[in-house]
């Protein structure tokens, strides 16, 4: 009986120490930005209790609404634009190809770069190199970033050049736990091309299909680095992501207070989109 | 494997040891028994300058040691450190709404006391109190350079081709036409950076509006939908004779376009030259007011505090950041920083000012100036970013409803302690 | 990979022709930032063919002038510390609470809290504890590589807690039974069976944690920017004013920051690729 008690005694020695850290950094600082939007602090001096003046403003804020339509529209798209380009190209290189390891381990060099780095490599592409190309094909000669109608198609591209690293590699896992046989009876009934990826691949990896799908959306919405880099929010504000919003306005803005009560909401946007996705692909899984 | 763990431990110890060496270099102590004075500016272009100031002031120094940070975005960083209560002793910052933010969260050391403020032109510490929200006992921020915003112009161009500088508003636009047809590029503007949306819009504002409007719409007397309308249409025409794509290019691009010789003029203020002359150093460049009226005489040049030096309340050592102000603003210093940045010296001594200010002279002389309206735009507010919207969208009803209904937003709380003032004061 | 196809397959040229040719894409940007990295602002002229022709000579001028700038050993020495001590503490923290929790959360409604609680913390955006983080880690005095090690350890938490506990019921508890007749305490059962035996997650804990702070820029850059101290990604930021336009000397520097991970790519890329396909599918 003794022994028992040791044993969770130094359970308990290993849990409460991580336990505590975790709660002073995490849900500490969570519990302090929720209290900080009741208040209009800039973040210095004095402040006072504004009551949900800051959430009464937030959903009436212009600003803010676009932000967030921003964020999710990028990253519904990019999420999309992704994982349709990784599959294809976790196909292409799960097939009989040469240099196969060379050419997976290439592939795979956007993603272990620096986001913010990769976007000011970008940010000259973008406008210098690209609106040159189009003058010499006769189009007009200005840089995507510059167009509130464009520059978000900009930021999805970067996004999507660093990120369909990442889901071809597991897609390819994905595929390579198909087992032979499979195709070898599908074969047998003449399946060939999209009917056998669609029929007989694709149902197999829809578990990696839905981890893709979490995993990119998450970082998606919270995309910072490559707005730092690409726009800084413009122009015309079109490109604020609510990361970028967040810190800005926060940080150097004197919006500590209002900000805090965005990330709030930011939070438990996430939590809900989160919790849908996990149930939604859940229950499709549960129904193959 | 105990020896395994052992040697984990040892090896954990030693980097937890490291990492707190590398913690204990952050902070400022004191080396050598010397004093330490640190000093955060926030003009980055003035890097150089300031280095050089840093390394003189601590040769002929032995008592005081000074840093001089000029970090890049300076004044997120500098916020930050204030969310941190991390102070620097001594802040390097304009004469806008920060300062008038730091006034009121009482973080800024009264400096009335500094002898050094005597020789300061007195119009520009009236500016800085014109910038407090509510009038403040005492005296925060010793002005130390000013700068002036207009037109900058490629001078040998203009001699070449024989244009005249334009005195009203009607000439400018007849300038530009004239230098449209002579096949060059009237204007560039670096309007990816959303700040330089904000040069010719204040150089047209002190033209056009009351320097104090800001204030009077506080006060409720008037609105920007009355007051801004002439100045965003204006702006507005200015953009047809700029590049293809001025969104596209950013303030850097646009000086180097200009200091090549890309186009004729830049609505920029002094403080651009800097940055045309390290591409172009040999560049020719004068300024002339912006001409926003149809009178010559009506126009005003657009100058304010670009540079006022602010002891934090934090300073542990005021004796010693005076020492540092007295450095600083020594006549040497001064004119060493003028040559340097082109700016307007807000001492009231003679020095040789920078030949780009030629064209704006005798304005400075006659103190026939007014501040940039953006100091008294909330930052928040973004209106750099708004008026970057309005140029894209072009539509000067929308822009200026919602400046009018963002205003009254952004500055409640303002308003409501201006409101409280004129209360208790009765009003002014 | 797998080779046991009745009929061996033919390699498939245009799908390795296509393959090579998507390469473009990831190689040309890299392209651009090496040729414009060498080059002189003189040698650039306005038309693509002169910003993307080889450089006429291979000076390594802007490098030298790129490091000097950025101080590139300092931010690069601050980056190697915090990710190697971030690592080290988080492998040996994170496998830690993993077992416990992995152990004990069938049985006990306290464990399965703990779990749960932990594992919620992933849902948390970075955006709404920044703010708090900086005034709590300055009110600390850890506003510092200290403070931004600490955030890090407690960030990661939660996924590798799910990893190793995960992994966890791939091991048998007879082992740790076997041991514990012998007298040993849970504490050296721990370390003397149970953590090697993890080798395999530890490898996918570290390079996924590695790869995420070495990149990761907004964690230091709001609780230690401006006190002189940077990391690699954070420098570029810092210093792009400095750049000016010369957008070469930019490009070097930018080189110089994507270099070190490249190098340890180029090492140890099958750990990696492994690390990241089991951390994902995990």
């Amino acid at each position: 009986m003794k022994k028992m008690n040791d044993r969770e005694r130094t359970y308990l020695v290993m849990t409460l120490p991580i336990l505590a850290l975790f709660f002073c950094f995490n849900t500490l600082p969570l519990i302090k930005g929720f209290v900080y939007s009741f208040t209009n602090f800039k973040g210095y001096g004095s402040y006072d209790w504004v009551g949900l003046r800051n959430y009464v403003d937030l959903f009436q804020d212009v600003r803010v609404g676009k932000s967030y339509l921003f964020t999710i529209k990028m990253a519904v798209v990019s999420t999309l634009v992704v994982n349709v380009l990784s599959l294809v190209l976790a196909l292409g290189l799960n097939s009989k190809i040469k240099f196969k390891s060379t050419l997976r381990g290439l592939y795979f060099i956007p993603n272990i770069l620096g986001a913010l780095v990769v976007g000011y490599i970008f940010n000259y592409f973008f406008t210098y190199i690209l609106p040159a190309v189009f003058k010499m094909m006769g189009g007009p000669g200005t840089s995507m970033l510059a167009s509130t109608r464009w520059a978000w198609v900009a930021i999805v591209a970067v996004c999507a050049w660093q990120s369909v690293a990442m889901n071809t590699i597991i897609y390819i896992s994905g595929i390579q736990t198909v087992p032979a046989d499979v195709y070898e009876a599908g074969a047998i009934d003449g399946a060939t091309g999209w009917f056998k990826f669609r029929t007989l691949t694709f149902p197999l990896i829809l578990p990696f299909f839905s981890i893709n799908m979490v995993l990119c959306m998450k970082n998606f919405l919270m995309v910072f680095d490559q707005i730092v880099a690409l726009t800084k929010g413009g122009p015309a504000q079109s490109t604020e992501s609510i990361s970028y919003l967040i810190y800005n306005n926060g940080m150097s803005g004197g919006q500590f207070g209002f900000q805090s009560a965005n990330a709030v909401v930011f939070f438990v946007l996430i939590v809900i989109l989160s919790v849908a996705q996990m149930t939604f692909s859940g229950k499709k899984e549960e129904q193959l | 494997m105990k020896n395994k763990k052992r040697r984990m431990c040892l090896f954990l110890s030693g980097l937890m040891a490291s990492v707190m060496m590398m913690s204990g270099c952050g902070g400022t102590g004191s080396k050598d028994g010397k004093i330490e004075i640190e000093l955060v500016q926030y003009k980055p272009e003035a890097v150089e300058i300031f280095e050089r100031l840093e390394e003189e002031f601590n040769r002929t120094h032995d008592k005081i040691h000074l840093t001089i940070e000029s970090p890049n975005d300076a004044m997120t960083i500098l916020k930050t450190r204030l969310i941190r209560e991390d102070y620097p002793d001594i802040i390097g910052i304009g004469g806008e709404i920060n300062y008038s933010y730091f006034v009121q969260s009482d973080i800024l050391a009264d400096v009335s006391d500094y002898p050094g403020l005597a020789s300061i032109k007195p119009a520009y510490v009236e500016i800085l109190e014109g910038l407090e929200f509510v009038p403040t006992e005492g005296t925060f921020g010793v002005p130390y350079v000013a700068n002036a915003a207009g037109v900058l112009y490629n001078r040998e161009m203009f001699k070449e081709h024989g244009w005249e500088i334009p005195v009203t508003w009607d000439e400018l636009i007849a300038l530009c036409e004239e230098i449209k047809g002579a096949g060059i590029q009237p204007l560039y503007f670096g309007f990816k950076d959303t700040w330089t949306c904000l040069a010719p819009w204040n150089a047209l504002a002190v033209d056009l509006a009351p320097a104090d409007v800001c204030r009077q719409v506080n006060r409720g007397e008037t609105n920007f939908t009355k007051e801004y309308r002439e100045i965003a249409v204006k702006t507005l025409k200015l953009l047809q004779y700029g590049q293809e794509g001025p969104f596209a290019y950013g303030y850097n691009d646009a000086c180097t376009a200009f200091a090549n010789g890309e186009a004729a003029m830049f609505t920029i203020g002094s403080y651009a030259v800097p940055q045309i002359k390290s591409v172009n150093p040999d560049m020719d460049i004068d300024s002339f007011v912006m001409p926003g009226n149809d009178v010559a005489e009506k126009n005003i040049l657009n100058s304010g505090v670009d540079l006022q030096f602010c002891v934090m309340k934090e300073c542990e050592n005021k004796e010693a950041a005076y020492e540092v102000l007295d450095f600083l603003l020594a006549h040497d210093s001064v004119q060493m920083y003028l040559d340097d940045q082109n700016a307007v010296p807000c001492k009231d001594e003679e020095f040789e000012l920078a030949p780009i200010l030629d064209g704006m002279k005798s304005y400075i002389t006659e103190g026939k100036m007014a501040d940039y309206q953006d100091h008294y735009y909330p930052s928040e507010m973004s209106v750099d970013a708004q008026i970057q919207t309005f140029l894209i969208n072009q539509d000067v009803d929308a822009f200026l409803e919602k400046f009018d209904k963002d205003w009254l937003r952004y500055n409640r709380d303002i308003i409501r302690m201006v409101e409280d003032y004129q209360k208790r004061h009765g009003s002014d | 990979m797998k080779e046991n196809g009745k009929v061996k397959e033919k390699v498939n040229w245009p799908i390795t022709i296509l393959l090579m040719m998507g390469l473009i894409t990831i190689v040309f940007p890299l392209y651009m930032a090496i040729v414009i990295a060498f080059k002189q602002p003189s040698d650039m002229t306005n038309s693509i063919s002169g910003i993307l022709s080889l450089p006429k000579s291979w000076s390594l001028a802007n490098f030298a002038e790129a490091m000097r700038v950025t101080d590139f050993w300092r931010s690069l020495f601050n980056s190697f510390l915090i990710t190697i001590v971030n690592l080290v503490i988080s492998i040996a923290v994170h496998s830690v609470i993993g077992y416990a929790v992995g152990r004990n959360k069938a049985g006990s409604k306290f464990y399965n809290f703990v779990y749960l609680y932990i594992v919620s913390g992933m849902f948390v955006p970075f955006a709404i504890l920044m703010m708090p983080l900086v005034k709590q880690t300055a009110q600390l005095g850890i506003a510092n590589v200290a403070g931004v090690i600490i955030c890090y350890v407690v960030f990661y938490m939660p996924m590798n807690m799910l990893l190793y506990s995960g992994y966890l019921v791939n091991i048998p508890v007879a082992l740790e039974e076997a041991a514990r007749v012998d007298g040993a305490s849970t504490w050296r059962t721990y370390w003397s069976i149970i953590f090697p035996i993890m080798k395999p997650m530890h490898a996918t804990v570290a390079v996924l944690t590695a790869l995420g702070t070495w990149n990761d820029v907004m964690t230091p850059l709001v609780i230690m920017s401006g006190g002189g101290m940077n990391t690699l990604p954070l420098a570029q930021m810092t210093f792009q004013t400095q750049f000016g336009t010369n957008y070469n000397l930019a490009f070097a520097s930018y080189l110089l920051a994507l270099i070190p991970i490249l190098i340890f790519y180029l090492f140890c890329q099958k750990q990696i690729l492994n690390g990241v396909v089991n951390g994902a599918v995990k």
